[in-house]
């Protein structure tokens, strides 16, 4: 069969190289999945096909035709489409324009919102979101909404090659249920499609081949078949991963932090639970089910309309208005939108690590010493085998996956005693992942209280000791490690839409 | 789990420190351009005479533009440090003139007015979450008219009561000059090396991850409005001592220069990126602009041609060093 | 502002704000009477900048007179906030007209960019005075209109001020010009006395250079000619903010008292400067006097309906008392 796209010879170097030689084949009609770790070069090699970077050398052929794209928009008007890893929406804008914003339908320049409407409408309820009102602007979206959104602003245009990049970092199994409908219905149309993710899990379901780029070479391309999960994950780094239990070794301390009652907008109904020292509590729930919001709420991000937060077994409730008081009392956030609300993102590496942890290496009067400064960032790049050249590059050239360690680290090095994870793993490879997991238990071996919110349910099944799931903003149940099935908690997720009225 | 690590962070970066020759080189290029074509073009332009003149003229230009470039780096811009220096002179020369004050006294009111007019602007803007625009043009409105209000739209005549603080000079630099590089000097380390200087960068960058990282963005943001209305204050003072007179005219424009100054020498409007020393050399080529085309005599259209052509040269110069590879 | 043409517009667009939304209704400083009343006639004053001593001293007399002038009118005074905002000026003459005032008495911000609007007050059956800054000939003449102009010879008084330093200096001596905005008919005027004179004492101008009216630009431009010309005898300055920063880049360069500095207006600034001897002399327009004049005359010709012409104010030499 000829191949839709043939990369061959690909090469791209920044300061050291990224590519080196690629040749790979997208078929028509075929899920290419494409793993590696955390800057391994694939969203380099993704931005290359969809003409947002020039490669170094090497060459493409569309169908037997050289390709050069110039920009996204040939790429774009060559059939090769890309949806990128990191959110590219206008906040501003409504779902509908974003979604057609580069074939906004219009007379004589007057856009046409009855038409735009029903078209979004359309496109939306393809993807699984019938739900979603298409004039909503995009800032009141959760990022698992903008990632379908970002993905439906694709999906919609006629393509030759699609290319997802992570699709589904910050989306739960029904989302991905409703993307993989999509993905099956474009190949069956003889689509080439290129699936980047590090959830093997979803590969595996979803590819038909796979290849593992390892330090800018392709090391295999196999059929899906013939490579099991675990060959995948030792070709991507080199190595065995083994079988690790993240939850021994620890036993549950005092209670840290009690929520009574909380309310904060439509979001937040009501909800109460117990965190305690030494154990990690998840949190689960659909996208838009209120995770996100709960743990802002907690943390002084957004105002608390009613309901009490008592920290360390506190008779008294704790006062937390803003960020700042809950980082005074030891509250940490990890913020789900690494992007908007975690990164620096003209910054180095060595600014964003330290932002909030900076008097620990001033002098009384606020003069930092840079030396024990960056020796400090050092050693914890180091630990999270964070990939870049110099704690002072810029945090902007960094792949996805190495932003997110650097923001869990800016967290870690602060030292506080109660830790808010939101997607702490959202584009993490599975060897960093792993790595992540192993700090957390560690941390809560170490008497920390853990909050993980994920949308990843083996993930969360992984390493928590209870399991709290949210639905429609209430929380619908709580289960122990022995007591949960995958099922029960999707069953919780959803039950909060199926009854409004059912209180826990 | 104790796998060895496969990338160790290589230590062949900089020291930070001597970064920042290499980051003006191009603004450092055009000011070293422009001397030698005026030191071609006249006579005396080349001469320590006339390079003394041109720094005992800028000291009240780097104190605003100094000011300006934290208000930048916030991702905030005030329009109101013109009339604020004709305000904080105007009490000055009220307080002088009229009260018979003595300097000092004279001095500390004027820096009570400029810092008062940067806490308005600073406690609006926060409390209300307005564009700072929009609430410092007001304040340059007000301001204005206050200065006019205490000198009857006459120019004061302060005469001895303080030519001192001008005619004081360590070496052929006059005092001014003295305490606005000690301002640009720490104005620089307090930007690149303190706790404070990096909150302002942070919440420039990003305001809401700032926040969300637990930066107590409102003192920092207020410090810096304040802050820079002392130091125009200070400047108002410089200028008035320059003078001996203090006129509620004065600085009419100042803030497009401020704010040109900054630009030049690197400053991003966005917020976030930027550099005192950059803004130094920016009122440099400013200064050496000016005192160069008056020197040749040059006509006035010209002038202001090659003023402007200057600027937006010099800005994108700044700009290719800045663009990523 | 004026270094930066391009950021200039930007202010003026901001600031464009400001004035449109600005009061746009004119105080009048008497209680209002009946329009077009027979007995009271209704006098509008438009000025430049009131946040210029000069004009401020202009309106403050022109008040005066009119509390105290024995045959009553009403006086409708209006300045506009920067003296180069002539497109607000020439919205001001439009609303007096549309007021229906009798007389518009005017010192116009440009001496050609006016006419028009005055031509259009006449046409509309007021009576126009020009005062301060005179309207150009040559546009009045090809608007075939007539406007009286009130105000003082620029041309002369700098004249006088000229002669007078050039009597403290030898023939070939090097002096410098300071010059007001290039757009303004008194500037040039001045500069143009100051000519008349240097050239009758022979005196050398090796610098002629706009300080755009400003003590600060003013500063700039005389230190960098003193860089330049070391030799220097005498700075002429168009008016005497600038004469101000003249004398500070003087003492700057440490040639206070070596160099004579002249100016044009007598603010009070310049007055003590003068007696201190840190600058020669300027000259006396007699501001306050130079708007009842032209509200007289105004008076005069709605009275008498009589041909307009020209009346020359005085204008004085200010030097220091003995
Ligand atoms: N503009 C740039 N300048 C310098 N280095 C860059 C730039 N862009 C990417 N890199 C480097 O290239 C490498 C590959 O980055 P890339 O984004 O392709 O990784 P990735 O495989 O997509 O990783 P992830 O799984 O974390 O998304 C990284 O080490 C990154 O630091
Ligand atoms: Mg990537």
């Amino acid at each position: 069969m000829r191949p839709t796209l043939a990369m061959r010879g690909l090469c791209k170097s920044y300061a050291t190289p990224v590519l080196d030689g690629i040749d790979l084949d997208l078929l028509p009609g075929e899920v290419h999945a494409l793993v590696g770790e955390n800057g391994a070069g694939k969203s380099t090699l993704s931005r290359i096909l969809a003409g947002l970077t020039p490669p170094d050398s090497g060459t493409l052929e569309l169908e037997g035709e050289p390709y050069s794209p110039s920009n996204k928009r040939a790429a774009e008007q060559a059939g090769i489409h890309l949806v990128m890893q990191e959110l590219n929406l206008i906040r501003t804008l409504s779902v509908a324009e974003n979604i057609f914003l580069d074939h906004l339908p219009h007379r004589a320049g007057w856009i046409r919102y009855p038409q735009l409407h029903r078209d979004a409408a359309e496109v939306l309820a393809r993807i699984g979101l019938p739900h979603l009102d298409p004039q909503t602007p995009v800032e009141q979206l959760g990022v698992g909404q903008q990632q379908m959104v970002e993905i439906a602003s694709r999906l919609w245009r006629p393509c030759r090659v699609l290319i997802l990049d992570e699709p589904t970092a910050a989306l739960t199994d029904p989302e991905v249920a409703s993307l993989f409908h999509q993905i099956r219905q474009l190949q069956s149309q003889g689509v080439a499609i290129l699936y980047i993710s590090h959830r093997l899990e979803e590969i595996r379901q979803i590819a038909n081949r796979i290849s593992v780029l390892r330090d800018g070479h392709l090391v295999a391309t196999r059929l899906a078949t013939e490579l099991p999960i675990d060959d995948v994950v030792r070709l991507m780094v080199g190595r065995e991963l083994g079988t690790a239990n993240f939850t021994a070794g620890r036993t549950r301390g005092p209670i840290a932090l009690a929520v009574r009652n909380l309310h904060a907008g439509d979001r937040v109904q009501n909800i109460s639970f117990d965190a305690f020292r030494g154990e990690i509590l998840g949190v689960s729930g659909l996208m838009g089910s209120g995770r996100t919001e709960t743990v802002r709420a907690i943390f002084g991000a957004d105002p608390i309309e009613s309901g009490q937060i008592f920290l360390h077994g506190n008779t008294q409730p704790a006062t937390i208005r803003s960020p700042r008081d809950a980082v005074r009392l030891g509250i940490a956030l990890l913020t789900e939108d690494r992007k908007g609300q975690g990164l620096f993102l003209s910054l180095a590496v060595r600014e964003n690590l330290t932002v909030n942890t900076l008097p620990s290496f001033a002098s009384a009067v606020g003069w930092i010493s840079r030396i024990r400064e960056t020796a400090s960032v050092r050693g914890w790049l180091q630990k999270l085998q964070v990939r870049c050249d110099s704690p002072e590059q810029g945090i902007a050239q960094l792949s996805g996956g190495n932003q997110q360690k650097v923001v869990v680290a800016r967290w870690l090095l602060r030292d506080c005693d109660i830790l808010l994870f939101d997607e702490p793993t959202r584009g993490v490879d599975v060897g960093a992942r792993f790595e992540i997991y192993q700090l957390l238990a560690d941390l809560a071996a170490q008497g920390k209280c853990i909050v993980v919110v994920s949308s990843d349910l083996t993930e969360l099944m992984m390493i928590s000791d209870r399991i709290a799931v949210l639905s429609n903003g209430r929380l619908t149940a709580e289960f122990t490690r022995h007591a949960w099935t995958q099922d029960k908690i999707m069953a919780a997720a959803l039950s909060g839409y199926l009854s409004p009225t059912t209180t826990p | 789990m104790n796998r060895p690590a496969p990338h160790p962070v290589p230590s062949r970066s900089l020291p930070p420190a001597s970064r920042w020759p290499r980051e003006h080189l191009g603004t450092l290029l055009a000011l070293a351009a422009l001397v030698l074509v005026f030191s071609l073009a006249t006579r005396h332009f080349f001469s320590p005479a006339n390079f003394r003149t041109i720094a005992n003229q800028i000291p009240s230009a780097l104190l605003v533009a100094t000011g300006m470039t934290y208000i930048l780096l916030l991702g905030q811009i005030d329009l109101s440090v013109g009339s604020v220096l004709a305000l904080s002179g105007a009490v000055v020369g009220v307080a002088l003139s009229q009260g018979h004050w003595p300097l000092p006294a004279a001095a500390l009111a004027g820096l009570a007015a400029g810092a008062l007019c940067g806490a308005f602007n600073g406690l609006v803007t926060l409390r209300w979450r307005l564009p700072t625009f929009i609430v410092t043009l007001g304040t340059l409105e007000m301001a204005r008219g206050g200065a006019h209000a205490l000198t009857h739209s006459q120019t004061l005549y302060l005469g001895s009561a303080i030519e001192s603080l001008a005619d004081a000079n360590v070496l052929g630099f006059s005092l001014p000059f003295l305490i606005a590089i000690t301002v640009v000097l720490a104005a620089q380390l307090l930007l690149t090396r303190t706790v404070f200087g990096r909150h302002v960068i942070a919440i420039g960058t990003n305001p809401e991850a700032a926040r969300l990282a637990g930066i107590n963005t409102r003192p920092v943001q207020l410090a810096v409005f304040v802050s820079t209305g002392c130091l125009v204050a200070l400047a108002a003072l410089i200028d008035c001592s320059r003078f001996q007179a203090a006129n509620p005219n004065a600085g009419i424009g100042l803030e497009l220069q401020a704010i040109a100054a900054a630009v030049i020498g690197g400053t991003s409007l966005m917020g976030g990126r930027g550099s005192v020393v950059g803004t130094f050399i920016g009122v440099l080529i400013i200064a050496v602009l000016n005192s160069g085309l008056a020197a040749v005599g040059a006509k006035e259209e010209l002038k202001r041609l090659i003023t402007g052509a200057v600027i937006i040269a010099a800005v994108i110069a700044d700009l290719y060093r800045h663009r990523r590879p | 502002m004026n270094r930066y043409p391009s950021l200039a517009l930007l202010t003026c667009l901001a600031l464009s704000f400001f004035t449109a939304c600005g009061p746009s209704q004119p105080e009048a400083t008497t209680p209002p009477s009946p329009p077009n009343s027979p007995t009271r006639p209704r006098i509008a004053l438009v000025m430049k900048s009131l946040a210029n001593e000069f004009f401020l001293t202009m309106e403050n007399g022109a008040k005066a007179h009119q509390k105290t002038n024995a045959s009553p009118y009403d006086l409708l005074a209006n300045g506009i906030k920067d003296e180069l905002d002539v497109t607000r000026q020439i919205d001001m003459v439009e609303q007096m007209i549309a007021q229906r005032v009798d007389a518009i008495v005017l010192a116009p911000a440009d001496s050609k960019a006016l006419v028009a609007s005055c031509k259009k007050a006449q046409d509309a059956g007021i009576v126009v005075v020009n005062i301060d800054n005179k309207l150009d000939a040559a546009v009045l003449a090809e608007k075939k209109t007539q406007i009286p102009f009130v105000g003082p010879n620029n041309r002369i008084g700098a004249r006088k001020v000229g002669d007078f330093l050039a009597s403290k200096l030898q023939p070939g001596d090097p002096v410098a010009v300071i010059e007001g905005a290039p757009n303004a008919f008194n500037g040039q005027q001045r500069r143009q006395g100051f000519v008349d004179a240097f050239d009758a004492a022979k005196l050398r101008i090796v610098s002629s250079q706009s300080g755009y009216w400003e003590t600060d630009k003013a500063n700039q431009v005389a230190a960098a000619v003193l860089s330049e010309h070391p030799e220097i005898k005498a700075f002429a300055c168009a008016n005497d903010s600038m004469a101000l920063g003249a004398v500070a880049a003087l003492r700057a360069a440490g040639k206070a008292g070596q160099v004579l500095v002249v100016g044009f207006d007598n603010i009070s600034a310049a007055h003590s400067m003068i007696q201190e001897g840190r600058m020669l002399a300027t000259a006396d327009q007699h501001a306050d006097q130079i708007a009842v004049f032209g509200i007289e005359y105004a008076l005069q010709l709605l009275a008498t309906r009589a041909a307009p012409a020209d009346r020359e104010t005085p204008v004085d030499l200010i030097t220091p008392t003995p």
